[in-house]
């Protein structure tokens, strides 16, 4: 029976896609965007988490089976339906682990249950190629048009990432560019004008702005970890007002 | 804003103290009745006509407490005691509040219609000179309200002129007083001027709780008219509600905070949806007004158009937390279980916090607490280790749990019934009360001597169903499947508040909890609802009403906590108990779709008198994108059984409280995408980040 690398199972996740969902949130990342908000996904070990404030402790890392998971999820059934919701699968990287990734959103499928992906997008196509006939939507996360910031900082390759969206959208499926907004990144006027031209050459139509913030941060001293955007502040509101204005002449933008 | 400045005029606290027995007293001692109930129609008659009415420069509708604020000396005080103790009132347990009246009737004969109804019902009567001495006591009180609207008219007329005050707007209160002391109400205006003077009477007679019920129903054919003919639109049809409601707050006066409820939603006599254009007015009315007093409960059917479950959720994520969803299905079943007509139970509303009550056609309502867990207690605390370990199944366990609460049950009703005993129920009547109860008039009787249509009922309010779930799973998994423990050490290890018995109590605190979808410890919570429900239904009130059961803690988890030992769910002695009918704080890990999951599989229309089911979300999943997730998550919980649900937005105030107070938000979860987290894990400044998210969204 295929086997799946879990962090946790979030149930009415309202930030990941239509309607109420479960996030499936899949241990493992190959990318290492020193921003990321959730730092137990990055390492494909099981991980502990102690929190310093309170007393809680919680593990992150959990072998299951697919079956394990749908039986999960499953639970969740009526609250799906009745909202056009369903299953994401989120990470972490969740297409690292592309052939469990493809047996759960087979499974869900067969069940009248829809997957959505959300993906950074920097795997090999066959990757890909595993989980799109069973996948209804993407969500595809875009950092940069810089190879090189892509290169040095996330540890990502541009071309692949690019590459891979331009596949999707060429074989028509329903996918929506996720670009966290991160300052000192990728907010300047001329950051954000080479992103929305890449991607409209590409064929982009939706795009959903995620401005940074520092959620995470408790998650990096819960593990030992040392967290680099620890004293960044979101940005504020007027800055991702002037953002939305240079997408919106290209795509159709939403700020989460 | 008309409202905002009639909120500044309130802020004025009248001088003196707040003393209606006082006027109520001078009629007593005027009075050259005989009969009880005429004497104490002439008190009430002395009540509604000696305070001088005050009238708001504010108020489009009108009727305060103020006027029964006086300055008294000691030997009035002392007189006005002598005769409250010669003429006592009912307790809560014998009748006395918490009450919907039938303002269905009064809004559509108005008070000389009333009045009409008693003088044909004292010709009816002829011969029985008990109920036309009754008669004739109601009917002194109905007077004495018209002189009160008369005595308001006056003063409004009498204001013209004066500073602050508006002319026109006194004409217009002078007009509907007199109008109503002439005929029923004519207008809209005239039907809530009518509504909230009689609501005032009652609160003057020192009646709590008392709900103004259905009024989406009642004051909807006035209503329909005025808009259709232009008279009214809906923004002033609000404007009028939200200066009516607004004097609920008067009693924060006196130190109190009143608890009106009022109902919006639900179905017709037909069953059919009953949504209207008023029930978005009285909702808005409501978020206008912006304090907690006006307890708004709407009722939600299948076919409650989605528009207006969003309107809801759009004023409870202002921070207000109302309206309380009901689901009507459910409560409608409950109700009908307990043989009322299904044309009364159609027309139910909520007094109190969320009770339910066949509007105006049964007497006042009452409830007690019953704490289940203390006979959970009881069997482990006071047996010896011998007769504890030889329980051999959890089949036996509960056998004798089920045995102990089975006499809990009875003497609890047994207390019950003595607390609502009346040795002498002909000196405790309430005439004014009883021209407002289905089959009073008609039947020449009072509302607690069998005027009103029904019998009393009485709700068992059941405590800590989610601690005593916790409980007994960890009792059958860590005793009786996994065998790692034995019911003796539980017992050592609760008589010393798990002093030294930490490893059994992370070891209890492991099995499975109520709350997470799981069936192992939510059969407990069935069972729970079923048993109880069973064993309170083979009792009768003292007329021969129904005893209902109910699980709305409100905040009494926290004293009935206080006073108990540790439990077996691993709980340390003095904290509170899971709240109303939700499982225990911190225990419902998986997240809301699990908890209402686990919630919903009770059978609730064994729950007459209703539940509470307590749920916080951050205040951004009200924003307009995201409500309509929380709108499905609810139609699926209805949808599922659940009885209510009570939602909270968490205000910049709980996530601050949150800061200071970890503990008490255990699950408190903030949600942004692909992320969430626990609140009270976050590091201070990040709380912070989020305390500025909510303030941007407001």
């Amino acid at each position: 029976m295929t086997e799946l690398n879990v962090s946790s199972i979030q149930r009415f996740s309202v930030g990941d896609g239509p309607g109420i969902r479960t996030t499936v949130f899949l241990k493992g990342c190959n990318l290492r965007c020193p921003w990321c908000h959730n730092p137990e996904c990055v390492s494909p070990e099981t991980q502990t988490l102690c929190y310093k404030n309170t007393d809680k402790k919680t593990v992150s890392g959990k072998t299951m089976t697919v079956d394990e998971i749908i039986e999960d999820v499953m639970e969740d059934v009526d609250f799906y339906r009745e909202s056009g919701g369903g299953v994401t699968l989120s990470g972490g990287e969740p297409l690292l682990q592309s052939k469990g990734a493809k047996e759960l959103s087979k499974g869900l499928k067969e069940r009248g249950v829809t997957t959505l992906i959300d993906t950074a997008g920097c795997v090999p196509w066959e990757n890909f190629g595993d989980v799109t006939d069973f996948a209804d939507e993407y969500y595809f996360d875009i950092k940069t048009a810089d190879e090189k910031l892509y290169k040095d900082v996330i540890k990502g390759d541009k071309a692949l990432i690019f590459g891979n969206l331009k596949r999707l959208i060429e074989l028509n499926k329903n996918v929506v560019v996720r670009i966290p907004l991160i300052p000192g990144f990728n907010m300047s006027e001329i950051d954000c004008e080479n992103i929305c031209e890449e991607l409209n050459d590409i064929g982009v139509k939706r795009v959903d702005l995620l401005p940074f913030h520092r959620l995470g941060s408790s998650k990096y001293e819960a593990l030992g970890l040392t967290y680099a955007y620890k004293d960044v502040l979101p940005p504020d509101k007027a800055a991702v007002g002037r953002i939305k204005e240079i997408y919106d002449k290209y795509f159709i933008t939403n700020i989460e | 804003m008309i409202l905002n400045k009639l909120k500044e005029e309130m802020k004025n606290k009248p001088s003196g103290e707040y003393c209606p027995n006082y006027f109520r007293c001078k009629g007593y001692e005027k009075s050259r009745e005989s009969d009880p109930s005429k004497i104490r129609a002439d008190g009430i008659a002395a009540l509604f006509t000696c305070p001088a009415p005050y009238i708001y420069k504010n108020d489009l509708i009108v009727g305060s407490i103020r006027p029964f604020y006086t300055v008294l000396s000691e030997n009035e005080k002392k007189k006005v005691a002598e005769y409250m103790l010669k003429y006592p009132e009912r307790n809560f347990f014998q009748g006395f509040d918490h009450f919907a009246p039938d303002y269905f009737t009064a809004v559509k004969l108005g008070i000389p219609g009333l009045i009409e109804s008693i003088n044909e019902s004292v010709k009816n009567h002829k011969d029985d000179e008990k109920a036309v001495i009754f008669l004739q006591s109601m009917k002194t009180t109905l007077c004495a309200l018209i002189k009160k609207f008369e005595a308001y008219a006056d003063k409004a007329n009498g204001l013209k002129g004066k500073d602050g005050y508006d002319d026109n707007r006194l004409s217009k209160i002078a007009e509907n007083c007199i109008a109503l002391t002439k005929s029923a109400p004519q207008s809209f205006e005239q039907g809530l001027q009518l509504v909230w003077m009689l609501h005032n009477c009652f609160v003057s007679e020192g009646r709590y709780a008392m709900a103004l019920g259905r009024i989406d129903r009642y004051l909807y054919p006035l209503f329909e008219k005025d808009i259709k003919s232009g008279l009214i639109d809906e923004d002033y049809a609000t404007q009028l509600i939200s200066n009516a409601f607004l004097k609920i707050c008067e009693s924060r006066y006196n130190g109190a905070d009143d608890v009106v409820n009022i109902c919006i939603g639900g179905v017709d006599e037909e069953g059919n949806c009953s949504v209207n254009g008023l029930s978005y007015c009285v909702l808005h009315a409501v978020a206008d007004v912006n304090m907690p007093g006006p307890n708004l409960s709407a009722r939600i059917t299948e076919d409650t158009p989605d528009d207006f479950l969003d309107g809801c959720l759009k004023v409870i994520g202002t921070g207000l937390g109302y309206p309380a969803l009901m689901n009507d299905g459910v409560n409608r079943a409950a109700l009908l279980r307990k043989g009322y007509e299904q044309k009364d139970v159609n027309d139910f509303c909520m007094v109190g916090c969320i009770e339910n009550f066949i509007t105006g056609k049964q007497p006042p309502w009452s409830d007690g607490r019953f704490d289940p867990i203390c006979f959970l207690e009881d069997i482990i605390v006071n047996n010896g280790a011998a007769y504890l370990d030889g329980i051999g199944s959890m089949d036996e366990f509960m056998a004798l749990y089920t045995q102990k609460l089975s006499k809990g049950a009875e003497d609890y009703v047994k207390r019950i019934h003595a607390m609502s005993y009346v040795p002498e129920p002909e000196k405790h009547t309430s005439p004014f009360l009883s021209c407002f109860c289905d089959c009073c008039i008609e039947r020449g009787r009072d509302i607690n001597c069998g005027g009103a249509k029904y019998p009393s009922v009485h709700g068992a309010v059941l405590m800590g169903i989610g601690t005593v779930s916790d409980c007994l799973s960890a009792i059958e998994k860590t005793v009786f499947i996994d065998k790692t423990v034995k019911l003796s050490e539980i017992a050592e290890a609760i008589k010393h508040n798990y002093e030294g018995f930490d490893g059994l109590r992370q070891t209890l605190k492991a099995a499975p909890k109520y709350g997470n979808n799981d069936e192992f410890a939510d059969k407990y919570a069935v069972w729970y609802t079923s048993t109880l429900s069973d064993m309170f239904d083979r009792y009768k009130t003292l007329d021969g009403g129904a005893i209902y059961t109910a699980m709305a803690a409100n905040i009494s988890n926290i004293y009935a906590g206080r006073d108990l030992l540790a439990t077996p769910d691993g709980r340390l002695a003095g904290r509170p108990l899971s709240d109303a009918a939700s499982p225990t704080y911190g225990c419902d890990e998986r997240g809301v779709t699990s908890t209402l999951l686990s919630v919903s599989k009770p059978d609730y229309t064994r729950c007459a008198c209703g539940t509470v089911v307590n749920q916080k979300f951050s205040p951004s999943a009200f924003d307009d994108g995201r409500r309509e997730k929380l709108l499905k998550l609810i139609r699926v919980y209805f949808a599922r059984g659940g009885q209510e649900i009570q939602i909270n937005s968490t205000s910049r105030e709980v996530l601050q409280d949150a800061m200071e107070n970890p503990d008490k938000y255990p699950t408190l979860v903030v949600r942004v995408s692909g992320f969430s987290a626990i609140y009270v894990t976050l590091a201070k400044e990040v709380q912070e980040d989020i305390l500025s998210r909510t303030q941007q969204s407001l």
